[in-house]
């Protein structure tokens, strides 16, 4: 005849209050197994400090594979970039040297000059697009502002249009974690989804008249990041480019998107960037114009090669996300 | 020959006398005459109403409706007369707003709240000549029970809010007469201003119409707005109940006033004197500390002010909320302004004809807003003043015109109706507000601006007795008046903030009427005590 089962009287380990003032040691009288969760782990839960050591230098290990990787790629990126700049996203696993070298050299530009005597308030940036054409390029361009100044960005829903898609909401990123306290940002970019026939930027309302149109727009924040070139052809080029990106690329018919397509093509054959040797507005507004007209993957080689050269620079990836 | 000279226009004149005379003669002849003619028409009349009558009983005065006995009979609403029904003969009370009788008919318009149709008595085989007299001489705003047939219209019917259908009357009775000499006349009430002005017609002056409230209220612009209200009231009682605020009811006669001093009204209570409650503040804090979390109420607030303008009244409907916050009183403006934008969005949504309603009188511009809200900071704003060429210092607070100023820069950059003014100068707040902890001279504050004008005030209050107790006496407040309420935060209190609204404020500026009187149903000021 079996015996009864009876249950522990004690009910597991007793915890007693002990002294601090004594020495503590294992109990000796615990089972392995029982009292310990892992092999490795002693009384108390306490890890063995050697092992400990080996999980943190293996850690340690890890990351820095994990970075040189990074470094790597990022290195393949520029030799595949004919701009002989960092990626943002591998930027910061390399020397803070990378950090202020943005990707436009000019001058330094300085606010007060640019936008007018500093009031001791936020200058905002007031930007009226509609949800139906979100503006990819003043995406790229305030990712670039991003890097250089601390700007506040905030985006609203004007009470005109209803319905509008959550990406369009986040399309700036993540709440900056001080965007309780504006005055702390040297820059206010200030989206607004609305039912406007064309997007429209206002700043200061006593001095300036609102700016209309996407290109005129880019070329504002664009010279908040640097001065055009000096080369007055130059300049003239680029303002020819972002012309065509808007008129003819993302407005125009097909018969005249492949003929800009066609003559992108030639022009990055020559050069590695559309006007000089530097990334400028030009790409910015070509890129984006490109990506939106969806002709990116039958475009010819050298503009397919000129892609991956501007997606290779991490501030295009706001532009990409918004299409998404 | 100055005799003949003398005498020739006297002769004249006797003839001219003589001339004048006759023709005096002859019109009190002719005034005999037609008076005469008339009694005789209206003997005749009388003899054919006296003649047998076939219609006798469809139409009358009935008799006062005493709850004399229970009809099963149903009533068609106005709003639901529309081409489905035609044919149908339907039973229908209302008013009559108009009557025009035109030789063997006699049109009507019967009006229900806001909505009219168009009635027609004619002489036929089921209404006779005496029967369109009847309804001809019915006097305005009479209450009529009305048996008609429904019929489609050819052409529509601008003048009625249901303008495909008309009524064609078999029976007509009068349940309600009113006075044959109105007040005002409710065509003048609704008349655009200026517009009666060209027409040399009348339009009715701000206190005739709150003399005569009862008239005023049943006009279609007034119908508008109190319906408006009353979803305000709705909307806000349901995002709040949504967001999991609790509605609190707080006493209005108070032993102490809440708020510094001034501008309470005494009551006299038994032996001693008490106060009219000139915000709920006070016990709403009570409630965060004993465990409320988030509350809002809905309820009068007075103020004795002695100030006549478009925005002030002694007493108001005050919405007010109040709330407990984790770590940044951000979390209090984000409720309230969400709140702000949900009413906003369900009167855009669900009360565009009370809107257009209220426009066709009073033409504004839809109000705009943005969602999230947008937050201006207190230095911006005075950075935007300074450039639009105001000069005024740091630490002041806005005027009025500054204030309306602002809103319309804002609205000029932002295009937005409805904004937050963050970080006031602590200097200009009440002595419970918490000061920045950066800057000292700043605050936890905030205010909301509808159209340029200020509807909320609002901030952290210092939910600490120590600090309390040093703002007060920077202040000079006498610390006794207001030990009660030191003490309430001396048993450990939340952090904690919130604001109130006025409720006639708020439905003035949404439909940017300008001023707050029409917004009230029957509105108090330093003038005005009845209705």
């Amino acid at each position: 005849m079996p015996m009864y089962q009876v249950k522990p009287i004690g009910g597991g380990p007793i915890k007693t209050d002990l002294p601090t003032c004594m020495y503590k040691l294992p109990n000796v009288h615990a089972q392995p197994g029982n009292s310990c969760t892992s092999e490795h782990a002693l009384q108390n839960g306490e890890v063995d400090p050697a092992v400990k050591a080996l999980e943190a230098r293996q850690d340690e290990i890890m990351r820095k594979l994990y970075e040189l990787k990074a470094a790597v790629e990022g290195l393949a990126k520029t030799v595949t970039t004919p701009d002989a700049d960092l990626d943002l996203t591998v930027s910061s696993s390399l020397s803070s040297q990378s950090l202020s070298s943005t990707t436009f050299k000019g001058a330094v530009t300085d606010l007060d000059t640019l936008l007018g005597k500093d009031l001791g308030a936020l200058r905002d940036i007031v930007i009226n697009a509609n949800p139906a054409q979100p503006p990819l390029s003043l995406m790229v361009l305030h990712s670039l502002l991003c890097q250089r100044y601390r700007v506040l960005s905030t985006v609203h829903v004007h009470s005109s249009v209803t319905g509008v898609l959550p990406q369009l909401l986040s399309c700036l990123g993540p709440r900056h974690a001080d965007s309780y306290a504006r005055h702390m940002f040297q820059l206010g970019f200030t989206l607004i989804w609305k039912d406007v026939p064309k997007l429209q930027m206002k700043f200061s309302v006593q001095n300036m008249c609102p700016i209309e149109g996407e290109a005129n727009v880019a070329r504002f924040l664009f010279k908040l990041l640097a001065p055009y070139p000096s080369d007055p052809a130059l300049a003239t080029l680029v303002d020819s480019w972002v012309d065509t990106a808007f008129f003819q690329l993302a407005e125009g018919s097909a018969k005249e998107r492949s003929a800009v397509l066609r003559a992108l093509n030639s022009a990055l054959g020559r050069n590695p960037w559309l006007a000089g040797p530097d990334l400028s507005l030009a790409d910015i507004a070509c890129y984006c114009c490109v990506l939106q007209s969806g002709s990116a993957s039958s475009a010819p080689t050298n503009v397919q090669r000129w892609i991956k050269s501007c997606e290779n620079l991490g501030h295009f990836s706001p532009a990409k996300l918004l299409l998404q | 020959m100055t005799k003949e000279e003398g005498k020739g226009p006297t002769e004249e004149e006797q003839q001219a006398q003589s001339k004048k005379g006759l023709k005096k003669q002859q019109k009190e002849a002719e005034k005999a005459a037609k008076k005469a003619e008339k009694q005789a028409k209206l003997a005749a009349e009388q003899q054919s109403t006296e003649e047998d009558d076939f219609a006798k009983d469809r139409y009358g005065v009935s008799a006062m409706v005493q709850s004399q006995q229970k009809l099963d009979r149903a009533l068609v609403r106005v709003q639901d007369l529309n081409p489905e029904k035609a044919d149908q003969l339907i039973w229908l009370r209302a008013r009559v707003h108009t009557s025009r009788a035109k030789g063997k008919q006699c049109f009507l318009v019967l009006r229900q709240q806001q909505f009219n149709v168009q009635a027609l008595v004619a002489v036929g085989d089921r209404a006779s000549k005496q029967m369109v007299k009847f309804a001809a001489n019915i006097t305005k705003e009479s209450i009529v029970d009305v048996e008609a047939l429904v019929r489609k219209v050819e052409q529509k019917i601008e003048s009625c809010s249901q303008q495909d259908v008309e009524l064609h009357i078999e029976r007509i009775f009068v349940i309600s007469q009113a006075e044959p000499r109105l007040p005002l006349q409710l065509e003048d009430a609704v008349r655009p201003d200026g517009e009666g002005e060209e027409e040399g017609r009348a339009t009715v002056n701000q206190d005739t119409k709150l003399d005569n409230r009862v008239i005023d209220l049943r006009t279609t612009t007034s119908q508008a707005i109190f319906r408006l209200q009353s979803g305000v009231c709705q909307l806000f009682r349901d995002t709040l109940t949504k967001k999991g605020f609790v509605e609190i009811q707080t006493p209005k006669i108070i032993s102490a006033a809440s708020e510094g001093g001034a501008n309470v009204f005494t009551v006299s209570y038994f032996k001693t004197s008490a106060y009219l409650a000139q915000s709920p503040q006070l016990y709403k804090q009570m409630c965060i500390c004993a465990d409320f979390d988030k509350v809002f109420c809905v309820g009068p607030v007075f103020r004795a002010e002695d100030s006549n303008t478009h925005r002030h009244l002694t007493e108001f409907v005050g919405l007010d909320i109040e709330m407990a916050f984790n770590y940044h009183y951000h979390e209090v403006i984000d409720s309230i302004t969400d709140t702000m934008v949900q009413i906003f969005k369900g009167l855009r949504d669900n009360f565009q004809t009370e809107i257009q309603t209220v426009n066709k009188q009073f033409p504004s511009e839809p109000f705009k807003f943005l969602e999230p809200t947008l937050r201006l900071e207190y230095t911006e704003a005075l950075a935007m003043l300074h450039e639009a060429g105001v000069e005024m210092g740091d630490e002041d607070d806005l005027s009025t015109p500054n204030e309306k100023l602002l809103g319309r820069l804002v609205k000029e950059k932002y295009d937005t109706d409805f904004y937050v003014l963050d970080k006031y100068p602590l200097a200009v707040r009440p002595f419970y507000t918490m000061p920045d902890p950066s800057n000292p001279k700043y605050s936890n504050s905030y205010d909301m601006f509808m159209r340029g004008e200020e509807i909320l005030s609002g901030a952290q209050r210092v939910h600490d007795a120590q600090l309390l107790t040093e703002r007060a006496m920077h202040h000079q407040i006498d610390l006794e008046k207001i030990k009660a309420y030191i003490d309430s935060f001396r048993y450990g209190a939340p952090p904690h903030g919130g604001g109130g609204i006025g409720l006639e404020r708020v439905c003035m500026l949404y439909l940017g009427l300008h001023n707050v009187r029409q917004t009230s149903m029957f509105p108090r000021d330093p003038k005005r005590l009845t209705p």
